[in-house]
């Protein structure tokens, strides 16, 4: 026989075992599918604004209620890089709601149209804008800054773009008299917006104003400053200044996504107890048989709460992320990840009837649970259908997202209602997934 | 009060998996201080007996007496510690050493920690392996990590020993040697049920044989009773138990 006959021979022989292992061969072409569905529809929602850029969300509260008022909201809600909300059927929330909002984490950007806008609107003077926001949502402020620019346009019929220009240049310091002189240089703006707009890099040139102070202007984020918003800066004192919120996702994201990977041996150990024999012989011993179990789960989620110390630490080495600030809402919020995370193993484990079985199923769940969870990144800021907000609470990952962000982002305690919630939501998962794979065990492994 | 002298009483014991009748109705007895043996094809139900007896399935009919009383080892802790267990399979952890190994399954068998590190070298001594007893399982060879199998199991002293194929894969020395420990917990009283395919290791070493043939115990006695019962020439079980088996060939399902 030669070398390519031999060869040949082993392929089929090992094709046929794939083929016979079932499950492994509905992990194998289910996993890349499901993946891509799952990540193409999450991404969809998430950069499915114009140009791929992705939607951001925010809260309005329209205080002048005048037809110009409403007209610019409406622009507003016309901009696809933008998710205003309360949607255009939903009861319309007082500014005050919305501090709310923002002051407790639930919006990172909300906008309050003044009393006297349409009037200032057709005086061609500032209106009344007020923007409540979380400061270190640097990405989503430049977004909507250009969403305001684009509604004010849009809303203003023409009038509004001399006032935003003249607006902006002052505050760049230049005088009234170049501000009327850049006036007559509205049309090079224009295109250049046009240009903008169309996605291609704008060659910007300075206008010839004489006086500006160009070591101010900031070309990149001109159009983001051009309508003059008056803000009002929500954070909690807590938060370290170098914290940044995508570094706060980061840490939490990967916290969150590693211990599940790191606990994912638990998926298989009752498994390879079985299969070397030694399970029979624990199931024959004195001890209770539902301590093997036990043992297992306590084994899993002593080593889940020390790969969450060394990893806290190293945050906090490192990046400085004041982890060990509320030693206790960190240890809450340890205890009851590693238990959610230790049970999620647990229960592959006994529902598992081979090892390549549990591998499999377990790293696709993780997988799937990491990006709709907001592991990899914030979810909120995907502007999700009611389905897809109903998936991705379904998910373990979403809620212990919620928790860890809660302490790093919000500065939460874990007496917080948004904290114990969603320390709530996991423990009950804890309770179901441990009476499940309490029936499992039994069926299963324990014979009784 | 005088202890029975039947340590163990199964009475017609049915176990099926699913439509899979494993076991149709085996009644046995084992009687204190002896080594019974358990002899039939592959898929004649020992290993499912074995099981039922150890607690390991459950929902099976019939009635199991130890020492006179109902004997329930899945539900009650106290009656699994009156069983040791040597499996089939190597059930040691072949990255802890010998030592471990045997303090581990020591202390779970409810052995006082203060009597432990007598049990571990009880164990050592029984499996010969005092001078290797800090090197990891895994480096032993297949007749060591078979007697410390068999010292696992017989770390806290059971009442019952309970012997699946204890020599699979070992060499001549190494089975002799767990041969003379077997008669040598004999000599101490201990009472065993050691299945096996080998005869002459049945014939060596037990007191009683029980004959098992898909799934209903066919035959009960000493070899010589056995042979006489199948009509076959004196003293040879094997042809005792072809003629009462049969000769055609059996496949384990």
């Amino acid at each position: 026989m030669n070398t390519w006959s031999a060869a040949v021979l082993i392929a089929r022989k090992d094709l046929n075992l794939y083929r016979r292992d079932r499950t492994g061969l509905l992990l194998g072409l289910l996993l890349p599918i499901l993946l891509v569905a799952v990540f193409g529809s999450v991404m969809k929602f998430a950069f499915g604004g114009e140009g791929g850029i992705p939607r951001v969300t925010i809260w309005v509260c329209d205080e002048d209620d005048t037809a110009a008022s409403q007209k610019f909201i409406a622009a507003l809600r016309e901009v696809s890089m933008l998710s205003v909300q309360p949607r255009v059927k939903q009861e319309a929330r007082t500014a005050e709601d919305l501090r709310s909002l923002v002051v407790d984490g639930e919006a990172h950007h909300a906008l309050v149209v003044g009393k006297g806008f349409g009037e200032a609107l057709a005086n061609a003077t500032e209106p009344q804008l007020t923007l409540v926001r979380d400061p270190g949502r640097h990405m989503e402020s430049r977004l909507i800054g250009i969403g305001l620019m684009q509604a004010m346009m849009s809303a203003g019929d023409g009038k509004s773009m001399s006032w935003m220009m003249g607006s902006m240049m002052q505050r760049f310091g230049m005088s009234d008299e170049g501000v009327d002189r850049m006036r007559t240089g509205m049309d090079v703006i224009q295109n250049l917006i046009g240009m903008f707009a169309s996605g291609s890099e704008p060659k910007l040139r300075a206008p010839d104003a004489g006086d500006v102070d160009t070591k101010r202007i900031d070309m990149t984020s001109m159009f983001e400053q051009m309508v003059p918003v008056t803000k009002e800066d929500v954070s909690p004192p807590a938060r370290p200044k170098n914290l940044g919120f995508q570094l706060a996702q980061s840490v939490s994201g990967m916290t969150v996504m590693m211990l599940m990977f790191g606990l994912m041996a638990c998926s298989s150990m009752l498994l390879i107890e079985r299969d070397q024999g030694t399970l029979r012989r624990l199931l024959v011993s004195r001890a209770p048989r539902h301590a093997v179990l036990l043992g297992k789960f306590l084994f899993c989620f002593i080593v889940g709460m020390i790969q969450l110390l060394v990893l806290f630490a190293f945050g906090e080495l490192v990046f400085s992320i004041g982890a060990f600030r509320d030693p206790l809402t960190l240890l809450a919020l340890s205890v009851t990840w590693a238990a959610a995370a230790t049970s999620f193993g647990i229960l592959i484990s006994v529902w598992a009837k081979t090892a390549k079985q549990a591998e499999g199923v377990s790293t696709l769940l993780i997988l799937v649970m990491a990006a709709l969870g907001g592991c990899w990144f914030p979810i909120q800021m995907a502007d999700l259908p009611w389905y897809g907000e109903v998936i991705t609470r379904s998910t373990l990952t979403y809620w212990a997202m919620e928790g860890f962000q809660g302490m790093f982002w919000h500065q939460k305690s874990w007496t917080d209602p948004v904290m114990l919630r969603s320390m709530g939501v996991l423990w009950g998962f804890v309770v179901i997934a441990g009476g499940l794979s309490w029936r499992l065990w039994r069926r299963r492994f324990a014979g009784t | 009060m005088t202890e029975p002298a039947d340590l163990l009483v199964v009475d017609e014991l049915r176990y099926s998996y699913g439509e899979r009748v494993a076991v149709k109705s085996a009644s046995l007895t084992c009687r204190r201080g002896e080594i019974l043996g358990l002899l039939g094809p592959n898929g004649a139900g020992k290993t499912t007996l074995l099981s039922c007896i150890a607690g390991l399935l459950t929902g099976f009919g019939g009635k199991l007496t130890f020492d006179g009383k109902p004997f329930l080892p899945a539900d009650d802790a106290g009656s699994r510690a009156r069983l040791g267990l040597v499996p089939q399979e190597l059930a040691l952890y072949s990255e802890m050493t010998a030592k471990e190994n045997l303090a581990f399954f020591a202390r779970m068998q409810g052995v006082p920690s203060a009597n432990v590190a007598a049990a571990v070298q009880r164990g050592l001594d029984l499996s010969g392996l005092v001078d290797r007893k800090d090197d990891r399982v895994s480096s032993y060879s297949g007749g060591m990590k078979r007697r410390l199998n068999l010292a696992v199991g017989d770390m806290h002293a059971p009442d019952l020993l309970l012997l699946d194929e204890p020599t699979t894969g070992v060499d001549p020395q190494s089975r002799n040697h767990l041969f003379e420990c077997l008669l040598g917990l004999r000599e101490q009283g201990r009472t065993m049920i050691y299945t096996s395919h080998y005869m002459e290791e049945v014939q060596r070493l037990c007191d009683r044989i029980v004959i098992v043939n898909e799934g209903v115990v066919i035959g009960v006695g000493t070899t010589e009773e056995l042979c006489k019962q199948a009509g076959s020439a004196e003293g040879n079980l094997e042809q005792a138990f072809l003629a009462m088996t049969g000769r055609s060939l059996r496949d384990e399902s």
